[in-house]
């Protein structure tokens, strides 16, 4: 495909071709000792395309090329050869001379190699003059296919953009207006003169063998490049100094934890039960020292519970400090979870005061005060309860602490379900007012 | 040496010995005495003697057998002494002793099951070592790498000491930067901000020195106030705890008249309360005021803030951040931000004045700045489409680039200053840009260390293949001119006969390992299509990776996170106060044009934080879907070139199916599935693309027209006073850029439709139509090769050989060359 004929190569295969009074087997000597077996694929093809013009070659010459096609695969089975379709066609053509049909004929048929290189010992000059048509049968081509190809039909795969090429070699005669093309005027005389219109047969031969492409000329399917991205804002690296980032010393070496363990122990006893004035002072004092404390003091969600229960202070200083711990939600489910008490509460409500908490974590909180408000039993822990919730959901509402819209339904209700008591009642009106 | 350290590990011991007091605390003597020697040690790697240093840690590790922070200490020493020179052996030794502390902390979980979690962990702590690791990847350009370090220590940041804590934000936001990942810069700024209580300095000069001010007193806070606040707290504690309230609570009854009565006190002195209580911030403050001069780490932090502005394109928010900067650092070494003003003209294509801003630039002679500065010039001329010039100035970058690596001795930022990486990309894509597309690859796929995980970085590696074939650098078969068709004039008379090269078609592909002319070995790629087809593999296959593929065609914001209370996920503040992830909504009306309407976008840093940042993902939305448009296209014509259509027709068709694909795309789609689809003989199928654009069975419209250009045009917003003032020069398109990135004329589009409209139906026997059709075709392309040849082709098929032979010579982009040749001297009759 790729591999093109040179003109000089055209040229020595046109010399052959023209041997026709030689044995064609010493023609095909000539072209297997004259290319090298890599060329001579590309030197068939061109063959193959020329032979499609019948007005090129000669009868002689014609018949050499066959052979030389024919024989381009000898070693191999001939339905191994990738031009007999081509061959058979030929030989199936009404239209073609018979001495070339019965030619390719006589050479399909024989199989074995020795009658052949014994048939090929004549010359193809001597072949065209002693051939006798009346000794030939030539069968039509469906039969041919049927013995050589094994169908009858010519189906092969066409490839609707190749199959339909015309050759790319067009005829364009240089001969005066209204004069016949193939009058042999305009043949170059050996010797003669030359004059308007003639021309040469071997250039053109030699030409076409050079130029003759497999592919021919069809029509031509336009493939669009696809467009560069353009480069892109910020693509090209606009660069500017790096800020110096040095190595760190680990401080952390041998360091002296001995007061952090003082307080761990502090803080574990805390969740035990309330510690004296002394020891609470001791923790806030270590806790204030080193803000990092807090994460090493070893309160974990699980202990916080109790921590709120027996020392609500202390409660309320560590989860100051752990505001901005990624785990403080882990301590603000805890919170929400354990059982409602005065402590709890106290402690939210100290945390309200020293930090922003999360408003998704008050109304969670709110709800579960009034849930555990109705479903107390006892009347007189109920009343005490409620109050205690209603004093402390109107501080939470005096100091903005949360968004009145936000509980404004669920907190109604709850008062209207209390309004005998007098702190409920007192929350309705504070209620009323900001809704105002 | 060996006596020195000796002399010192007993002074050391001396000095212990003196203060029995610090003997006393926790096991006994030897704490004290490690603690100590350690201090020393902390002492003279502060005063640089790195090898009396190593003799008081090599002392401690024989007290401490495998204590990892002696030995991440060693390590660091270590590296010192030996002059910085072996990073690689820092980060080895680093893991080693991040591995000897997981060890050190699984054994001591398992004796000590009850012990809090939080409480263990950092007694082997590992975040500096961490952090460490992460300093030396920086500084070998490795920021994804140190950034995924760095997240998870970032994300539980609140345990750590303020000045670890502090190296860490800043690190991890110079890595987010250079990534770049905006959402963890935005992130960590947003921390800054709060954690550090910078306030927004947005009016310039006045709000910058308060704040400035604000910054200077606070970090004036010494230790004593501190401390006076403190004990201003504990008495404040100790008086709250006699309060009545407070004993109530320690009593097990409830005397809850007098604690109601508390509870609204406390209420109502909620505000005094917040006021007095020293919030988390104040010490933090006070810990980065001792590390840092503040107004120095006020600017830093500016010219943080105005690099993520960049990065994220709010223009605006940028030029006034810099103009703040600018009056900061006045009078002051201000390279970077000078670099950052010239690179905010840059971006608005204010080129004339980024130049200047960077020649003021150039009168500083630091090798360090003159890189960056070349570097730096060359984009803007690149951006100028001033190539030569542009190639002039990276050249030189390059060569101010190689003095870093001889430098001596070897400080760590030697490494991290050596960007030639960049520039070399740079190189690439100029060299692009004006057509070179062997030098390109070259210079691309050296800053393979530093881009390989971005999907652009694999695309551009492709576009150099392609246009190497398209020029027919690397196809084995006819490399002359292949825009001429060749007609050879063979024989003469009645003989004569023209001979049609057609040099396209019959070109040859060769496979890619017989490509002979750049051998692989020798560090030169070799390019081909095949190589190009993988290239755009890992250019689709990133692009993927990088997630919100599937939110990137759809116009709708990404869904907000569910807050919820019993959310322990990743998300660092969830919980911790404001949500800080409201998006902009209500920050000023946005325009049409994408424009801020508002122009007293006075949010707080973390509104105006947020509002690049949903600015910026909107932006790459729309660049992750031209590129993805772009790698489509390209795989389909790959697959063509390389006679593949099964492939070619399944990526067109993923082409066409993308939701918002421009209609130059969608065209090129249609005509690379019609082509795709004839080759496999399904010529009904290609129909249906081609009669897309098909009216009344003859008539082709304009597949597109220029408006749809848009999206290779760089959208740019300007300040409308920047256009009255004249120095911007917007970058309009013109046809001229059209052709440079090859994109055909909507006429040129229309026609190459008539031109496959006309080969199909010639192909298929309606020569009449395909006359009418290659009519049009050639009234819209005259001098198209293509068009031409199924002209003739058409023509021969309908017996007009005259006619085609007439138009075969009529063609105006032909070479007629006469056959001839010689045969070793003799002529051929």
């Amino acid at each position: 495909m790729g591999m093109v004929v040179s003109g000089e190569e055209a040229y020595k295969l046109l010399k052959m071709m023209k041997q026709g009074d030689l044995p064609i087997h010493d023609v095909l000597s000539d072209f297997n000792s004259s290319f090298p077996p890599s060329h001579r694929f590309s030197l068939c093809t061109s063959l193959f395309l020329i032979l499609q013009d019948k007005l090129v070659l000669t009868g002689t010459e014609r018949l050499v090329a066959l052979s030389v096609i024919h024989q381009s695969h000898a070693s191999q089975p001939i339905n191994a050869n990738p031009f007999l379709r081509f061959l058979i066609s030929i030989a199936g053509d009404d239209n073609a001379e018979k001495f070339e049909r019965a030619f390719i004929l006589q050479l399909l048929e024989l199989s074995d190699s020795s009658s052949i290189k014994e048939f090929l010992k004549q010359s193809a000059t001597d072949y065209i003059k002693s051939f006798d048509p009346s000794l030939h049968v030539l069968p039509q081509v469906e039969e041919l296919r049927q013995k050589y190809l094994n169908t009858a039909h010519s189906e092969t795969f066409k490839c609707f953009f190749k199959d339909n090429a015309v050759k790319n070699v067009l005829a364009d005669p240089d001969v005066p207006l209204g004069c016949d093309v193939n009058s042999s005027e305009f043949d170059l005389q050996p010797g003669g003169k030359a004059k308007l219109g003639s021309g040469e047969r071997d250039e053109t031969v030699v030409g076409m063998l050079a130029n003759l492409s497999l592919e021919g000329l069809g029509p031509q399917w336009i493939r669009p490049r696809p467009p560069r991205l353009p480069i892109q804002d910020g693509e090209l690296v606009w660069l500017i100094p790096d800020n110096n980032h040095e190595l760190l010393w680990d401080h952390g070496m041998c360091a002296d934890t001995s007061r952090g363990a003082a307080v761990r122990d502090l803080i574990a006893k805390a969740a035990k039960g309330p510690l004296v004035p002394a020891q609470q002072e001791k923790v806030m004092m270590e806790l204030a020292n080193d803000p990092k404390l807090v994460y090493h003091c070893g309160l974990t969600p699980l202990k916080l519970a109790d921590l709120v229960e027996n020392n609500p202070l202390i409660a309320v200083e560590v989860l100051t400090k752990l505001i901005n711990s990624p785990e403080i939600a882990e301590y603000f489910t805890v919170l929400v979870t354990m059982e409602m008490s005065l402590h709890s509460m106290e402690v939210v409500n100290r945390l309200t005061q020293a930090v922003k908490l999360p408003s998704e974590f008050l109304r969670l909180y709110i709800s579960n005060c009034i849930a555990s408000c109705e479903n107390i039993k006892d009347k007189y822990m109920q009343n005490r309860l409620v109050r205690l919730v209603c004093v402390f959901l109107q501080s939470l509402i005096r100091n903005n602490h949360i968004d009145v819209k936000e509980i404004l339904i669920e907190v109604q209700a709850f008062c209207i379900n209390f309004s005998r008591i007098r702190e409920a009642a007192g929350l309705f009106r504070l209620l009323k007012t900001m809704e105002g | 040496m060996e006596s020195a350290a000796r002399e010192l590990s007993t002074a050391s011991t001396a000095a212990v010995m003196q203060n029995p007091a610090a003997a006393e605390d926790g096991s006994g003597f030897d704490v004290s005495v490690t603690s100590a020697m350690a201090k020393e040690a902390l002492a003279r790697f502060q005063s640089r003697k790195y090898g009396e240093c190593l003799e008081l840690l090599y002392q401690l590790l024989q007290k401490k057998e495998d204590d990892p922070k002696v030995l991440h200490n060693i390590a660091i020493a270590e590296f010192f002494r030996d002059d910085c020179s072996d990073p690689k052996k820092l980060l080895e030794a680093l893991e080693k002793v991040k591995k000897k502390s997981d060890q050190l902390t699984r054994s001591s979980l398992e004796q000590t099951e009850t012990a809090s979690i939080s409480g263990t962990k950092d007694e082997f702590g590992v975040s500096v070592a961490t952090l460490n690791t992460a300093v030396i990847l920086f500084h070998l350009h490795e920021y994804g790498k140190a950034l995924s370090l760095l997240e998870p220590l970032y994300n539980n940041i609140e345990p750590l000491d303020e000045t670890v804590a502090l190296h860490i934000c800043l690190l991890i936001l110079d890595a987010a930067l250079a990534c770049p990942d905006a959402k963890i810069s935005a992130d960590v700024l947003i921390y800054l901000e709060k954690a550090f209580g910078f306030s927004q300095s947005d009016s310039g000069n006045i709000a910058l020195q308060q704040s400035a001010n604000l910054v200077e007193n606070s970090s004036a806070v010494s230790n004593s106030t501190l401390i006076n606040d403190s004990s201003n707290l504990e008495s404040s504690l100790v008086a709250s705890s006699e309060n009545p309230l407070s004993r109530t609570l320690s009593e097990e009854t409830l005397d809850y008249e007098t604690m109601l009565s508390a509870l609204d006190i406390g209420g109502q002195d909620a505000s005094r309360t917040t006021q007095r209580l020293p919030s988390s911030n104040d010490s933090s403050i006070s810990a980065m005021g001792k590390s840092v001069s503040s107004v120095d780490f006020k600017v830093k932090f500016q010219l943080y803030k105005v690099q993520f502005l960049l990065l994220t394109g709010n223009l605006k928010g940028a030029k006034r951040e810099v103009k703040g900067t600018m009056n900061a650092v006045r009078g002051r070494d201000s390279s970077t931000a000078l670099l950052l003003k010239a690179q905010l003209e840059y971006a608005r294509g204010n080129f004339r004045k980024a130049m200047k801003l960077l020649m003021a630039l150039g009168n500083r002679t630091e090798a360090g700045i003159s890189s960056l500065f070349f570097n730096n010039l060359g984009c803007v001329y690149q951006q100028m489409r001033k190539y030569h010039s542009s190639s002039v100035l990276f050249a030189r970058a390059l060569s101010s680039f190689s003095s870093f690596r001889k430098e001596k001795p070897l400080k760590l930022s030697s490494f991290s200053q050596d960007k030639s990486l960049y520039t070399i990309y740079n190189c690439g894509l100029q060299h692009l840009a004006s057509g070179k597309p062997i030098l390109a690859a070259q210079c691309i796929q050296k800053a393979h260390p530093i881009f390989f995980n971005r999907p652009i970085f694999w695309f551009r590696l492709a576009e150099c293949c392609i246009m190497a074939w398209q020029k027919g650098i690397i196809s084995m078969g006819d490399t002359s001119d292949r825009s001429a068709l060749k007609l050879y004039v063979i024989g003469k008379g009645k003989w004569r006969r023209i001979a049609a090269r057609n040099g396209l078609r019959d070109r040859y592909h060769e496979p890619a390992q017989e490509n002979e002319l750049y051998p692989a070995g020798d560090g030169h790629l070799k390019l081909s299509l095949e190589f190009a087809r993988v290239c755009l593999l890992n250019s689709l296959h990133l692009l993927n990776r990088s997630g919100s593929s599937s939110s990137e065609d759809s116009g709708l914001p990404p869904e907000p996170d569910i807050d919820g209370l019993e959310s322990t996920g990743s998300n660092i503040r969830i919980l911790t106060g404001e949500d800080n992830r409201s998006p902009a909504v209500g920050l000023g009306q946005v325009t049409a044009n994408g424009d801020v309407k508002e122009q007293k976008l006075l949010g707080t840093c973390q509104e105006i934080t947020n509002y690049s940042l949903s600015m910026y993902e909107d932006t790459l939305k729309r660049k992750m879907r031209a590129l993805r448009q772009a790698i489509l296209t390209n795989q389909a014509y790959v697959e063509l070139e390389l006679e593949n259509p099964m492939d070619a027709l399944s990526h067109a068709l993923s082409l066409l199916q993308l939701p918002n694909c421009s209609k130059v795309h969608t065209y090129l789609g249609h005509v690379y599935a019609a082509e795709a689809l004839c080759l496999l003989n399904r010529v009904d199928e290609a129909a249906a693309h081609l009669s897309v654009y098909l009216v009344g069975g003859k008539e082709v419209e304009l597949p597109y027209s220029e408006e749809d250009f848009e999206q290779w045009q760089t959208a740019k917003v300007f300040d409308s006073e920047d256009i009255n003032v004249g120095h911007s020069t917007t970058s309009n398109f013109s046809l001229e850029d059209a052709w440079i990135l090859q994109i055909l004329k909507p006429e040129e589009a229309r026609a190459t439709l008539y031109v496959n409209l006309a080969v199909k139906s010639a192909l298929e026997g309606e020569y009449e139509l395909a006359l009418e059709l290659i009519t049009r075709a050639l009234a819209g392309l005259p001098t198209s090769r293509e068009a031409t040849l199924t002209a003739v082709y058409i023509n021969l098929m309908m017996g007009r050989a005259q006619e085609a032979l007439s138009k075969l010579k009529q063609l105006t982009n032909v070479r007629f060359l006469p056959y001839s040749f010689t045969v070793h001297g003799s002529t051929s009759s």
